[in-house]
């Protein structure tokens, strides 16, 4: 049991007090339903009153109605849905609890589908929506390269084209990069700080579903006219077109407002809500990161909504902001875009650098290089960022001045850059890598952001970028910052998270395929447009010169393989979120806050408020810690660590104790995150035999401070395994059999039998006969030294140290003294021997057999030399001196001084303990 | 997990449990910050302003409005004393928190009255403005800049406004804000000296540069 409950734990008793349940889904969405269609009629008669009032003529204008009746529809939905309940209880004076919970945390997946206040919960809402857009994005792109896969109009027309790129461009940008690392952050961040939520969790909320108001919007504009003057919506082009267009433009308010709204809630929480100790140096980057990115988007936003307003009201009001017949800028519209835009560059980027550091530094094991230098870069990426923004209009006909300063900045900002890159290969150099899947995707993003990062520095050169400005070499730049930069990192983040977001772990070797799948495929597919650009090619055009055939069809054959990419991401995260194995609260060993609670966190995250003690990367230092997680007081208080280990299945037969697998599951229960049950498939027959063994190799994980249990099961190993799998969650199995050869299991093809039917992770651990029987070195397990000649084959002998082993776990060591009184050499000695061979033989058989480990041999020498070979050569804890019933071994001197400290005692082969006088128990 | 030690986010009435001592609150900051937003978006129309005006208009400002042949011409006078009611509200509105400080509750009340008074005053006589103007936002891009400019500002007044009245209803019927607590009340009128001090600039920008 986790000692956090988990987010979709219904909440304690304590918690109910003063909390009205909130109504159920269907309240919210019947009221969203009833506003939103009573919105069109108050549109509709606003804008008639308002156009008769000033005397308009015509009263109808098709495009003022639209515009008015889409923005009313947006902000009705969002009064309906019940974004603005409290606040309206607030400004008409009424009593408000600002102690109210009630709209916080998910119980069940309804909770995802109404406002919600909880920054996890949210956190999610944006993660699966932007993901939806990315989909929606995606098939838009596999349009255009249909299109595009040979020369001529083949898939679709001119007009329609211009509609796939825009949209494709736009549903990405606007919905799926900017706000999915809203969504990220939204979960991590506060969890990262050791903050219960954010500062302003209602106004979240609202950033939320007004997103959700414009990716509607967005995704509907091709129903009322395909919009498509590109994601960059240059005038004249934008002021023509369709209703389509209109929805844009109010779409990037909605989104515009949803993203400031998140940026100030974000700074507010960085710099208020921090946990105590966390001094700014001591922030994980990811929260440097989103500072910043939240100060660019504070300041920079405003600027594209001003461009989309001036847009707006010269298509639909007339005004003539670009119409220069009436004295207005065409060109200012690029400035006032192009403010915010190239800034939106970063936007889209450094909460990726983000990401990246917080999982190379994960994965290297060692603290990140250059913490301060990466901090205080990013910074100056966004300062630098607002310096640049004519870069992107070298051949417009601006004025000719502003271009090499443009040129000279755009070149500066390669510098902060350069430095995170190497700040990043530093944290990796000597680290001890894990190459698991966000580590893959960023590994593989420092690849393709430098080749981006690089071909920024040939359209930021004015003299290159006159030549290649609107060609194929600008999408090429685009598609490796873009694809190969913002995109891996959000998948990078999205596995690193996931265990933590869902509370299962996905599946390992899916994320293989698919960072495989998405770095070939992107380089193949974007590559070869490097060449297209610079050959002329130009971009945003439906068609091209024959000579560019062979190469585009190339490219969009290659962008399937991306898709094919794509399909595994999403049948991992669905299935793996559905039926993925428990995640722990740490998969990753991580050291920031978010790791040190449960998965998913508890409601309030943090029960009692967390304490830093140092920074956030001291990966391999001895000692050294980020933070403190304390318990509630329900729990007494004591720091807060994970009880819910992950279980780890054990299946062996005579293998069961043997040194090696013993030491493979010392080693793993150090990490700290397991807890092992053994599964011994038996037969009735030798059963008990099989238990001894098991008992003995769990008195050896106890006495070490393994957690680990274990039953025998009279079943074939296929079905044994079954039962246990259907009872508990298993990570791991490891599977222990002889060498191929001496191995039943191994002849039945069991190993990849199992792979194949469990479907988690197996390891298979081959143990050598010798070393299954030899005796464990431990003093759980009692080493018995049984010396005995005659009668050693009785069978009453083996009887009696079974007997013993059920009492308490051990292992046996059969010495068979031989007193020869004829020559050593003499065939009559060799005789002996063979025949006092046979008896220890039978001995060492049937004590193997009754799953005792048991060594042995004959020697030459008294019973004395015996003795002091047990405890010399094998540490025997007693020796048991077997006569046949009415023999007598008489204790000497000689006896008592070779057994040392070692207890003697006298037992006869019958199977009683002898009660000869004399015998030594010991000194 | 108990209700008590749970606390999240800001309180705007200054009735919740007080959180950990910080130096600014989180009312005041975040509309800090939101007002540097307000003044990018401000800022954008400025540079259209100013690109309509020097770039293309080449220094003829303001322009000949070819529907009358004449150049365009802005009331410059009533506006300057429209401007005049708008700061002072800004004054009225700062006594009425400093009466605040004194525990003054009843002064606080009436501050805010009064600055909803003239922030009222000052919509009408814009409105009225508009009215007599005799040109459009379809006139020419002087008329384009001049509505947005001063249309957004006229938004921004109505908000303030209803910021304002929130507040007077919070004070008067829940009898919020305490001296040393009002983070409702402090964030309002940052917004609302925002308002003002942006006027002013418009005013001097748009009516005398
Ligand atoms: C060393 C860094 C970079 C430099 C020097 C640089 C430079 C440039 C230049 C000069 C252009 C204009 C090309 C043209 O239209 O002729 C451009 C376009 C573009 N860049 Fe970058 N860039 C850099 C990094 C980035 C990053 C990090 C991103 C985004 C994550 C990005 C996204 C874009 C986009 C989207 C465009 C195309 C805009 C359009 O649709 O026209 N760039 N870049
Ligand atoms: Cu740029």
């Amino acid at each position: 049991m986790a000692t956090h409950a988990p987010t979709h734990a219904p909440s304690g008793p304590g918690h109910d007090t003063g909390h009205h349940a909130p109504p159920p889904l269907s309240h919210w969405w019947k009221r969203a339903f009833v506003w939103v269609v009573s919105s069109i009629f108050a549109a509709l008669g606003v804008t008639w009153f308002v156009r008769w009032a000033w005397g308009f003529s015509p009263l109808w204008n098709y495009e003022v109605y639209m515009t008015v009746i889409f923005a009313f529809m947006g902000i009705a939905f969002l009064i309906g849905i019940g974004c603005f309940d409290y606040w309206w209880d607030y400004l008409r004076g009424r009593k408000v609890s600002y102690e109210d919970h009630s709209m916080h945390g998910a119980t069940s997946w309804k909770d995802y589908l109404r406002p919600n206040t909880d920054h996890k919960v949210i956190g999610i809402q944006y993660l699966v929506l932007t993901f939806m857009a990315f989909v929606v994005a995606g098939l838009y792109a596999e349009g255009v390269r249909a299109q595009l896969a040979q020369p001529g109009e083949n898939f679709v027309n001119g007009q329609t084209y211009n509609g796939l790129f825009s949209m494709h461009a736009t549903v990405m940008i606007f919905g799926f990069v900017i706000p999915v690392f809203s969504g990220l952050a939204n979960y991590v961040l506060p969890l990262m700080i050791g903050a219960k939520d954010m500062a302003f969790p209602r106004l979240n909320a609202l950033s939320f579903w007004l997103l959700v108001v414009a990716a509607v919007l967005l995704i509907s504009a091709p129903a009322f006219g395909a919009f498509s003057a590109g994601w960059t919506a240059y005038p004249t082009l934008a002021l023509q077109g369709s209703t389509g267009t209109t929805m844009f433009e109010l779409a990037v308010q909605f989104a515009g407002a949803s993203t400031i709204a998140t940026a100030l809630n974000f700074m507010v929480t960085i710099v208020t809500m921090r946990a105590p100790g966390m001094t700014v140096w001591r922030m994980p980057l990811l929260v440097w990161a989103n500072a910043t990115t939240s100060a660019l988007v504070v300041f920079g936003t405003p600027f594209i909504a001003g461009s989309q307003f001036m847009n707006l009201f010269d298509r639909v009001m007339g005004t003539n902001f670009f119409n220069s017949a009436n004295g207005g800028d065409v060109l200012m519209y690029q400035h006032v875009f192009w403010f915010y835009s190239h800034p939106a560059v970063y936007i889209m980027m450094l909460p990726g650098f983000g990401i990246v550091s917080e999982v190379i530094a994960t994965f290297s094991r060692k603290p990140i290089f250059g913490y301060r230098a990466i901090a205080f870069s990013t910074v100056a990426i966004a300062i630098l960022g607002f310096g640049v923004w004519a870069h992107h209009m070298f051949v417009s006909g601006m004025a000719a001045w502003i271009r090499i300063p443009m040129m000279m900045m755009t070149v500066l900002i390669a510098v902060p850059t350069g430095i995170k890159i190497f700040s990043w290969l530093g944290t990796m150099w000597g680290g001890k890598i894990h190459l698991k899947t966000p580590m893959l995707f960023a590994m593989g993003f420092i690849v393709t952001f430098t080749i981006g990062g690089l071909s920024g520095i040939y359209l930021g050169a004015l003299p290159s970028d006159i030549a290649m400005h609107s060609t194929y070499f600008v999408v090429a730049h685009i598609h490796y910052v873009f694809f190969g930069g913002s995109v891996m990192t959000i998948f990078a983040g999205t596995y690193y998270w996931f265990p933590k977001m869902t509370g299962r772990m996905y599946n390992e070797k899916l994320g293989v395929w698919h960072f495989w799948l998405t770095f070939i495929g992107m380089n193949l597919t974007f590559f070869p447009m490097h060449w297209l650009g610079t050959q002329g090619m130009p971009r945003r055009v439906s068609d091209y010169a024959p000579r560019f055939a062979n190469v585009n069809l190339f490219i969009s054959i290659a962008s399937l393989i991306m898709v094919a990419g794509t399909i595994v991401f999403f049948y991992n995260m669905i299935w793996s979120w559905a039926k993925g194995p428990k995640a722990p609260w740490n998969p990753w060993r991580g050291r920031t806050l978010e790791w040190l609670v449960s998965s998913p966190p508890s409601l309030f995250n943090f029960d009692v408020t967390p304490q830093v003690v140092g920074g956030p990367y001291q990966y391999g230092i001895p000692g050294a810690r980020h933070a403190v997680v304390f318990a509630g007081p329900e729990l007494g208080g004591g720091e807060l660590t994970e009880t819910d280990k992950r279980l780890v299945l054990v299946v062996a037969d005579e293998a069961v104790a043997s040194a090696s697998l013993i030491e493979d599951i010392r080693r793993r229960s150090a990490e700290g995150y397991w807890r092992f049950t053994y599964v011994v498939p038996s037969n009735p027959d030798e059963h008990r035999a099989a238990e001894r063994r098991l008992h003995a190799a769990l008195a050896v994980l106890a006495e070490n401070g393994v957690e680990a249990n274990g039953t025998v099961i009279d079943a074939p190993p296929m079905q044994a395994i079954d039962s246990v799998m259907r009872e508990d969650t298993v990570h791991e199995i490891i599977l222990t059999t002889y060498p191929l050869g001496s191995s039943d299991w191994l002849d039945q093809d069991l190993v990849d039998r199992v792979r194949k039917a469990a479907g988690v992770g197996l390891t298979h651990l081959t143990v050598l006969p010798g070393e299954a029987h030899a005796a464990a070195a431990s003093v759980a397990v009692e080493k018995v030294a049984l010396i005995a000649n005659y009668g050693i084959d009785d069978a009453g002998l083996t009887d009696l140290v079974k007997s013993r082993a059920d009492a308490k776990p051990l292992s046996a060591i059969v010495l068979c003294p031989l007193s020869l009184d004829v020559p050593s050499g003499s065939p009559e000695a060799e005789d002996l021997r063979n025949e006092a061979s046979g008896r220890t033989a039978i001995l060492i058989a049937r004590l193997q057999d009754a799953g005792i480990q048991t060594r042995g041999e004959v020697l030459d020498g008294s019973v004395a030399a015996a003795v002091k070979i047990a405890r010399t050569a094998h540490r025997a804890d007693i020796a048991l001196l077997a006569t046949r019933p009415g023999d007598q071994v008489e204790i000497t001197d000689e006896i008592t001084e070779a057994a040392g400290t070692m207890t003697v005692e006298q037992v006869t082969t019958d199977g009683h303990t002898s009660t000869a006088p004399g015998a030594s128990e010991g000194r | 997990m108990t209700t008590e030690n749970i606390t999240l986010g800001t309180d705007l009435s200054g009735s919740g449990p007080v959180e950990q001592p910080r130096h600014i609150s989180q009312a005041t900051l975040v509309m800090l910050l939101f007002l540097g937003s307000e003044a990018m978006l401000f800022a954008s129309f400025f540079t259209a302003y100013f690109m309509v005006r020097f770039n293309v208009a080449d220094n003829v400002w303001p322009p000949i409005d070819p529907a009358t042949g004449k150049a365009f011409v802005l009331p410059i006078a009533v506006t300057g004393v429209n401007t005049l009611f708008l700061v002072s509200s800004s004054f009225t509105l700062w006594w009425g928190e400093h009466r605040l400080q004194h525990g003054d509750r009843k002064a606080l009340e009436r501050g805010l009255l009064v600055t909803i008074g003239l922030g009222l005053t000052f919509l009408v006589v814009q409105f009225n403005e508009y009215w007599h103007l005799g040109f459009s936002p379809q006139s020419q891009a002087f008329g384009t800049t001049f509505y947005t400019l001063t249309g957004l500002h006229g938004l921004h007044v109505i908000v303030g406004l209803c910021l304002l009245t929130i507040c007077y209803v919070r004070a008067r019927r829940r009898r919020e804000f305490q001296p040393d607590r009002a983070p409702m009340l402090w964030a309002s009128s940052l917004y609302w000296h925002f308002v003002d001090v942006v006027w002013v600039l418009l005013y001097f920008l748009v009516y005398l540069l």
